[in-house]
């Protein structure tokens, strides 16, 4: 080191503030002129830097992602304590089901109940129908030889879709419930009372000529009803929707709008003969099938 | 009476040589605030979303400066602070050279009032503090309005003036902190 005087060195001390001063104000007139070297100057700085900005912006996405790891951990805890205590309520379900069908078996046995026969059926694919004289039907990929026969009711997965209306060797048609040709007859499920489900061609066919003191109720269940014979009793169709006041009509569970599989089942009620009874109009199908004059020309093309 | 035989009380001035590690202690004791602010440019310009930090960083930056010019100069020496405004042009998108102006200016003014300053309340140096953030945010922004060549939206400069003025209070908290630490350890 230079050997100066105290004096010396504080008055060099005193002019480093203003020279480094005079430096800045040098530095940013330079800058100013030579744009393109504070630019590069800029870019070496920066490239220096990148890897301690990277490693940095790499700590916070880990950061990022262990606090979301670990609230998602928090979401699991509560979702299994909601899911056990749904575990324990269903088992006391289960205990109740258990239970309720044993003393139904058991009732059943004292009242000496005849069982249903099994009703056999046969599961079909279903294609898209084009053409037909209706508006809403679909066609199955199971006909005649798997046994399907005309009068046969198809369930959808939930609930009913339809019937069969006409069968070939390999296919039959089916007329949705939603079709306007549609008219079931119904019973609403809460009051007993007897009603009839006509299609409009919209998604929820609508209810009427139920009687005037048992209206139907938002949200009530729709089964089908023996009347007639055509439907055996109790087959799940939909719930009571009121659409506006006075106009209810019915959801189905059925998803009707994109079938993809249906179950045609024969219940064999055309077996069930009643006895003979004085007075009896017989209630037969009727095996001739409409002629329509239309359906004959457009068979010829 | 016996004299007393340690070398210290015979001649003050003379001193054992330091050891390589004390001399490293007290070398990163000086460094310390530059250190700091350093690292302070660094993080704020990484691509971290902080609300606000290209209105933080400067405030910061000019309250350390002022409070270590005119508390502790020698841990904040002109050319550190020259070197750190250079950097942060360097580092930032502002014309290069302003902020190392503008330090250096804040830096002088502390450093040639301090011992005014030191006599006074606390509440009175940051009264001070604040019309002097205030005159450097100002100054800022006329020379980015100069270097522009129009006038360019004041709003942020204001806002970074008041951020200025609200973050001296806990960084000189923190600060004092460390002195006492420092000192506590020099004592020991």
């Amino acid at each position: 080191m230079i050997p100066v005087s105290i004096q010396v060195r504080q008055a060099l001390g005193k002019l480093v503030l203003p020279l480094l001063l005079l430096l800045s104000i040098g530095v940013i007139i330079g800058a100013q002129a030579d744009k393109p070297l504070a630019d590069r100057a800029r870019m070496y700085v920066a490239d220096a830097l990148a890897p301690l900005w990277s490693l940095m912006s790499g700590t916070q996405e880990h950061v990022l992602t262990m606090t979301e790891n670990l609230r998602e951990a928090g979401r699991l805890a509560r979702e299994n304590a909601r899911l056990k205590t749904e575990n324990e309520n269903l088992r006391r379900w289960y205990d109740v089901a258990v239970s309720l069908t044993r003393e139904n078996d058991s009732l059943k046995t004292a009242l000496h109940w005849i069982p249903e026969p099994a009703p056999a059926f046969v599961t079909g694919r279903v294609v898209a129908d084009s053409g037909g004289i209706y508006a809403r039907a679909v066609l199955l990929v199971a006909g005649t030889e798997s046994g399907v026969q005309v009068g046969n009711v198809a369930l959808a997965a939930n609930g009913l879709a339809g019937r069969v209306t006409e069968t070939g060797a390999h296919s039959a048609r089916i007329l949705l419930i939603t079709d306007i040709a549609s008219r079931l007859p119904v019973m609403l499920e809460a009051s007993h009372a007897p009603a009839i489900m006509v299609g409009d061609n919209s998604p929820m066919p609508r209810l009427m000529y139920y009687a005037q003191d048992t209206r139907p109720i938002e949200g009530e269940r729709v089964v089908t009803s023996d009347q007639a014979g055509a439907f055996p009793a109790g087959l799940p169709i939909g719930t009571v929707h009121y659409v506006s006041p006075g106009r209810p009509v019915v959801a189905p569970f059925a998803q009707l709008d994109h079938l993809t599989l249906l179950r045609v089942f024969n219940f064999g009620r055309a077996q069930i003969e009643p006895p003979e009874a004085p007075g009896h109009v017989p209630l037969t199908p009727q095996k001739k099938s409409l002629e329509l004059p239309l359906k004959s020309l457009l068979g010829q093309g | 009476m016996m004299p007393d035989p340690s070398m210290s009380s015979w001649e003050p001035e003379i001193q054992p040589r330091q050891t390589l590690w004390q001399r490293l202690d007290s070398g990163l004791r000086h460094l310390l605030p530059s250190l700091f602010i350093a690292l302070a440019i660094i993080v704020f310009s990484a691509p971290i979303p902080l609300p606000g930090s290209a209105e933080l960083l400067p405030a910061i930056v000019i309250a350390t400066v002022f409070f270590w010019s005119f508390w502790r100069p020698s841990g904040m020496p002109s050319l550190a602070v020259f070197v750190l405004g250079l950097f942060m042009d360097l580092v930032g998108f502002a014309p290069l050279g302003v902020s190392a102006f503008i330090l250096l200016l804040v830096h002088g003014v502390a450093f040639y009032a301090r011992f005014g300053l030191m006599r006074l309340h606390f509440l009175l140096v940051w009264a001070v503090f604040s019309l002097l953030a205030t005159a450097a945010c100002m100054l800022q922004w006329g020379l980015a309005c100069l270097f522009r060549l129009h006038m360019l939206d004041m709003a942020p400069a204001l806002f970074e003036s008041f951020l200025c003025i609200g973050v001296y209070p806990p960084l000189s908290a923190l600060f004092s902190w460390v002195f006492r630490m420092l000192d506590d350890e020099e004592d020991a």
